[in-house]
This record gives structure tokens, sequence and C-alpha cells, in this order.
């Protein structure tokens, strides 16, 4: 019983982390449109910033600096704000799916940068050891184990609602508005390219926040963490939860992540022998299935995006919520 | 009513809880593997760790019980191991887990899974020496094994045989990864160690169309000898281009070298002063028994990375929780290894045979010296694994070994650089 509650702690915690990346692009593209295909990138530059700030000192080593947990998980967090504005000033101009290429290139890149450049990321043996919060006050690891999935919680709560009054408030509609119809939006004044860079930002820090909060559980990183499969997984969990919907995001990530770990499960209990051995493949091929089927019998994702709009004039007016076509 | 539903429901609750903890004594034994069995290179390494169980269980299983290995995949990602490990020791209970190849793997799941619950953790093809590094910390308690050997003692060996061809100043081209950063990292210092000097030291990244540039960096400053720390496919790219512009012929290589393709690709006449170093097929009997035996089971050489120590980190394992009995707990299993590799022990052999033999010892309370597929290898006080080594050259009709250099010649030759 002890050893289930303990799985499920554990399953909890790493799918509220990836929840909050998939908060943070959902921002990006649910709200705004911005198609970025470096998740990876940002979870990568908020792990590593993390990790350089508050890591072990370590002789043949850049970092290790020490520095307390909120310092260090602001400065990753940051970190992937500054990877994300540099980033941002030179590709957001451009659109959809060249932003996208773009984007991931960007990812390689950083990937490459993370494996080769020995001296500040540990190439690609990674950085490790870090000291977790309130890690010194309960040496119990069951117990440090649920107070960290409530910490992990504590933040994917507050970034949720935090996002929640940003996308219901005039901002939010503004980032819409550019989804929608940029020429629109600056005819009516909006500086499109502005707002772009700063929806930009803002989800990659929340990326960020996703990869320091991984690395604060894990107390190891490497190049690994950064491939291109995250991506992939991150996407995945915002279009089958619903992009533009925060809920929906939120609810995309737990399933995907539970469908992604309990195929391999199932299949290790379920399977004859005989076909143990391929129970790796099979587990690919029924997480595919999941995400094409998604894709062709509810594109729209799980919850839907709603738009609240405001109908009838004067004092009258009355908030309905309708489905987005 | 309501309440007295709850009690009894937290009753059986409890039940389920007790048997589920005494399950362990239970037979089967159930053993965990984390292997990336979706990656090509993986498949094998997992079917081999598989098919030692089942000559386990066919020599009388551990303690009398037959093995029950739950297989999972790690897909090469660190989320994905991670947790796979993380439900083999809470949802199946398991005291022993084999796993992971990639080090970015196989050190959260060692650091955030087994160590703090407990459970020996075994790799076949981890080659990090971040590990080595947390073990020195103290931060595997002892539950920590690895049988691949290449990055230490392989560097060891290299250096010990440029030292004897008398080379004077190497450049190095190592593969841009995991493995090949730590192998040029110690190279570089077992060679300074022994007083030659390493003038350059470069990285090779897979997949250029060209590596002009690199040769062309390390013609530069002439080097008597080049150490070459790649892969076959990166590795004749290189060696083609480095001969054609002049470069010498005088190389060291690692075993991963050791390849026909390598051979004939780059062609016998550039490569006879090419000298090879090797830990993982030492001239023993139980080398060419586990050969053998893998021929005769998979109908197949065993010449894919990794399958030799695959099935020797399986087997020394699956024999130490013999020894430690049904039940035991993962630190109970490793203090039993050194039972299991004992040099001074009976030696047994890698099949069925010598497994039934080794078992029959070790309830005994004797301990045996198992002489695996990358020979009788021991661990020291970190996990990490010592082996004897050999040389070996390119000939006319395939690879040639040269020289056996026992274990204890290779321990001493690292003691002498410290």
């Amino acid at each position: 019983m002890i050893g289930v509650i303990s799985y499920l702690a554990f399953f909890a915690t790493v799918a509220a982390i990836l929840a909050v990346a998939v908060l943070g692009l959902n921002l990006q593209w649910g709200n705004t449109g911005l198609f970025n295909g470096g998740v990876a990138a940002f979870f990568g530059a908020g792990a590593y910033g993390t990790m350089i700030l508050g890591g072990p000192a370590d002789p043949l080593q850049f970092g290790g600096f020490e520095l307390p947990y909120p310092i260090a998980f602001a400065g990753g967090v940051l970190l992937a704000a500054l990877v994300a504005w540099a980033v941002g000033i030179l590709t957001l101009r451009l659109r959809h799916d060249y932003l996208a290429i773009a984007t991931f290139g960007v990812a390689v890149a950083l990937e490459a940068v993370a494996r080769n450049a020995e001296w500040l990321t540990g190439g690609a043996k990674g950085l490790r050891g870090f000291s977790r919060p309130f890690e010194g006050l309960i040496t119990d690891q069951f117990t440090y184990n649920l107070v960290f999935l409530g910490f992990v919680l504590a933040v994917l709560i507050a970034v949720y609602i935090g996002l929640e009054r940003l996308v219901r408030s005039p901002y939010g509609r503004v980032l819409r508005a550019i989804r929608e119809d940029e020429v629109a939006a600056r005819a009516l004044g909006k500086n499109a390219t502005r707002l772009r860079l700063e929806a930009f930002v803002l989800g990659s820090a929340i990326l960020g926040a996703s990869g320091a909060l991984y690395v604060s559980f894990y107390a190891f990183v490497s190049p690994q963490d950064m491939a291109p499969i995250l991506t992939f997984q991150i996407w995945a969990m915002l279009i089958v939860g619903g992009a533009g919907n925060n809920r929906g995001a939120v609810l995309g990530a737990f399933l995907i992540w539970g469908a992604w770990t309990s195929s391999g499960f199932l299949l290790a209990k379920f399977a004859p022998t005989s076909v143990q051995i391929y129970t790796g493949s099979i587990q690919y091929i029924l997480i595919g299935f999941v995400i094409v089927g998604m894709l062709l019998w509810r594109p729209q994702g799980l919850l839907p995006e709603r738009i609240e709009r405001t109908k009838g004039t004067g004092k009258g007016a009355a908030r309905v919520s309708a489905p987005q076509s | 009513m309501k309440t007295r539903n709850l009690k009894r429901l937290l009753l059986a609750a409890t039940i389920a809880a007790g048997t589920a903890g005494m399950a362990a004594a239970d037979c089967p034994v159930k053993v965990g593997v984390a292997l990336p069995t979706s990656v090509d290179w993986g498949k094998p390494i997992a079917e081999t760790a598989l098919w030692v169980a089942e000559m386990i269980n066919e020599a009388g299983g551990v303690d009398g019980c037959p093995v029950e290995t739950v297989l999972r995949d790690t897909q090469v990602d660190a989320k994905v191991g991670v947790d796979a490990a993380k439900a083999l020791v809470d949802l199946d209970k398991v005291q022993l887990l084999m796993g992971a190849v990639s080090s970015g793997v196989t050190l959260p799941i060692l650091t955030s899974v087994t160590v703090p619950a407990g459970v020996m953790q075994i790799s076949c093809c981890s080659s990090s020496t971040r590990i080595t590094g947390l073990a020195e910390e103290g931060g595997t308690n002892g539950l920590w094994f690895r049988t691949f050997a290449t990055s230490h003692v392989q560097a060891a060996v290299i250096t010990m045989l440029a030292q004897d061809a008398g080379y004077k100043k190497v450049t190095l081209f190592y593969k841009n990864d995991d493995w090949g950063q730590d192998m040029a990292k110690l190279v570089e210092t077992d060679l300074k160690a022994s007083g030659i000097e390493v003038l350059k030291s470069i990285a090779i990244t897979d997949n250029q169309p060209s590596y002009r540039a690199e040769v062309t960096d390390a013609l530069g400053d002439n080097p008597e000898a080049v150490v070459m720390a790649l892969y076959p496919k990166e590795g004749i790219a290189v060696t083609r281009e480095w001969i054609s512009l002049g470069g010498t012929t005088k190389m060291v290589g690692t075993n991963s070298l050791k390849s026909e393709e390598f051979r004939d690709a780059v062609g016998l006449q550039y490569l006879g002063d090419f000298i090879g170093a090797d830990t993982s097929s030492p001239r023993t009997d139980s080398a060419s028994a586990f050969v053998e035996a893998y021929k005769a089971h998979f109908e197949a050489e065993p010449s894919g990375p990794g399958l030799a120590n695959s099935f020797d980190a399986a087997a020394i394992a699956l024999l130490a929780y013999h020894a430690a009995g049904n039940g035991a707990t993962g630190a109970e299993i490793a203090a039993k290894v050194p039972m299991v590799t004992d040099p001074n022990g009976e030696k047994v052999e890698a099949n069925v045979d010598g497994f039934r033999k080794a078992m029959a010892l070790l309830s005994d309370g004797k301990s045996v010296s198992f002489q695996g597929g990358t020979g009788a290898v021991t661990f020291d006080a970190n996990g990490d694994v010592s082996a004897p080594a050999v040389s070996w050259a390119f000939g006319a009709d395939g690879i040639e070994e040269k020289r056996y250099i026992p274990l204890e010649e290779v321990n001493a030759f690292i003691a002498s650089m410290k």
C-alpha cells in the first residue's frame, strides 16, 4: 500500500512538473499563436540555470555557487527568460511553421552547447548533486517525496491562477486578437511585435520554472533531458488536453504522462514473456495511436478553448461562454 | 454503518499491505530490468539479460525459486527510465534492478529510486565517471555495481601500450559523447602521469561529412602517434583523412575500433602499426564458454556492444541474490557480490552447469570466482569493475590478440600511476 502511494506521489510530481511546462506553452501557442518548436531549450535553460546557481561546488566545473534555493530557482527562470528574449528578438518576425523551424533549430543548437561546453554544463555527463528544498528538515524519504509533491503542486496552482487571470484580462484579449488577426490588432493601435515578444518570454520563463522544478526533483541534469522528444511530449500534452484552455493543458499533462508510463507498466504486467522484449516498441506504437486518434477525432482537445464574450449592450450585458469554432 | 465499512476497508488494506510486505520472500523471485528495449542496440542487451535469468532458472533458480524478470523500456529518456524503475521498486517490490544503459538515465535512477529504497542496482553499460564520483562521496551506499570496464581500465591499458611502444608525444581523437569525453579525459590524465606528452585532444562529432579541419589541426603538431577513442563509423572517416594527408600510421585504439569493417575500409596496409586495447575478451575458457553458449542460444555471434557485459551483470547479480537467499534486501544481495567475484574462489564457468556448480558452492557458504563473458571481473569499493586486458592488432585473417595482460598486472599499472 505504501508502495502504491509512494509510486503515485512520484508519478504526480513528474506529471505536475510537466503540467507547468504545458501551461507555459499554452500561453505561447494556445493564447498567442506562437509555434514554439524549441520547448526543450527553455526547459533546459531553467534546469541548467538552477543547477549551476544552486548546485554543489566542483573544482573542475564552473558554477556550483550553492546559492539558497529561492535564488537558484529564480535564476533558472530568469535564464530561460533571457534566452527567450534573445531568441524572440531574432525569430519572432517569423510566422507559424517558419517560427517552429527556427525555434527547433535553436533548441538543437542549445543541446549541442550543453553537450560540448564541458566547463559550463559538465558536457555529456551532465551535472549532479543538488541540495533540494527542505531536504535537511525531513529525513524520511517517503515523507519528503510527499512534501515535495505539495511544493510542486503549489507552484502549478500559482502558475495556473496567474495565467487564468492573465488570459481573462484585457491583456489576454489582445494576445488572442493577435493570434486571430494580427493586422486587425495593429490597426487598433496594439504593438503586436512587442506583445508577441512579451508572451514568448513569459511562456518561456514558465517553461524554465518547470525545468527548475525538474532539476530540483532529480538533482541531476544532462543533455539527454533537452532531447527533442521532450518538445514532442509537451506538445502532445497540450494538443490532447486542448490548446487555449489552461485546465485542458493540466489535464493533458496528467493524461499523456499517465498513458506514456502506464502503457509500459501494463505491458510489462500482462504481455506474455515471449513478447516481453518487444513491449518497448509496442509502447511507442500505443502512444502514437493515442495522439493520432486525438488529432483525427477531437482536434480541439479534450477541453477546448472557451472564449468569454460580452453580449448585448449597456448595463444588461450578460457574459456567456461559447466554445470556439 | 458507514464507519464500519470504512473500518473494514482499512482492515483489508492493512492486511493487503502486510501481505505485500511479505511477498518479497515468495516464489517466484521478481527481478527488475530497465533497459532501452525500443532502441536497436538496446534490444540484444535486454535479450541477453533475460536469457541469463532463464539459465539461472534451468540451474535451479534463486534459492530454489524461479526468477521472474519484469522488463521495462527506458526509451533512453531519464523521465521514462526513472518512472519505470520507481514502478518496479514500489509496485513490483523488486530488491534487484538491472539497468540502465545511458548514464543520463542510470544516474537519476540511482539517486532518486534505488539508493533511497535500498535496492541493489547493476548496470551493464553505463560508463560515466560521475557515478564513480557519487560512490566516492558515499552516495550509493554500496548498492551500485557495473560491469562496463572500459573507461578506467581501458585508459590505463592504452597508456601502458603507448608507453611500451615508446611513444613520447601523442594526439588524441575522441568521440564527442559521454563515453568519448570520459575516455579522453582519463587517457589524457594517465598519459601525462606516465610522462607522455598529449599535444592535443580533439573531439570528433558524429555524422560530419568531413573531418578535414580536425585532422589538419592535429597534423600541425606533428605527433609521434595518435590515440583513437572512436567508433568504427567516424573512425574510418577520420583515419582515412588522417593517412591521406600524411599523418603517422602509429595508432593506438580502443576496443570500439575492433571491427573488420574498420580494417577493410581503412586498408590493412595502413594498419601495420595499429595497436588495440581491450578489456572485454580475455583469453580465458569462460569467454569462449560465453561465446559458445550465446551462439547456441541466439544462433548469432555476440558482436553487438555490451552483450558480454550484460551477461555478466545479470549473472553476478543473480548469483549474489542466490547467495543472499530469497527474501534478502538489496543491501544483503550487494554484500554477497564479493563472494561471487572472489579471485581466490573456485572458478565457475558462464553456462548452466557453471551456474549450478556456483549455486551449490554459494549455498555451502563458499565463495566462487565467476569467469564471465568479460573475464574474471572484480569490483572495487565504488562498484567499478576491474578486468584483465588484451592488446590486439589487425591481421590478414581477422583480429589477432597480441598479449594477454592479467588482472594483477592491470591493477599494478593503475596503482603505479597514482
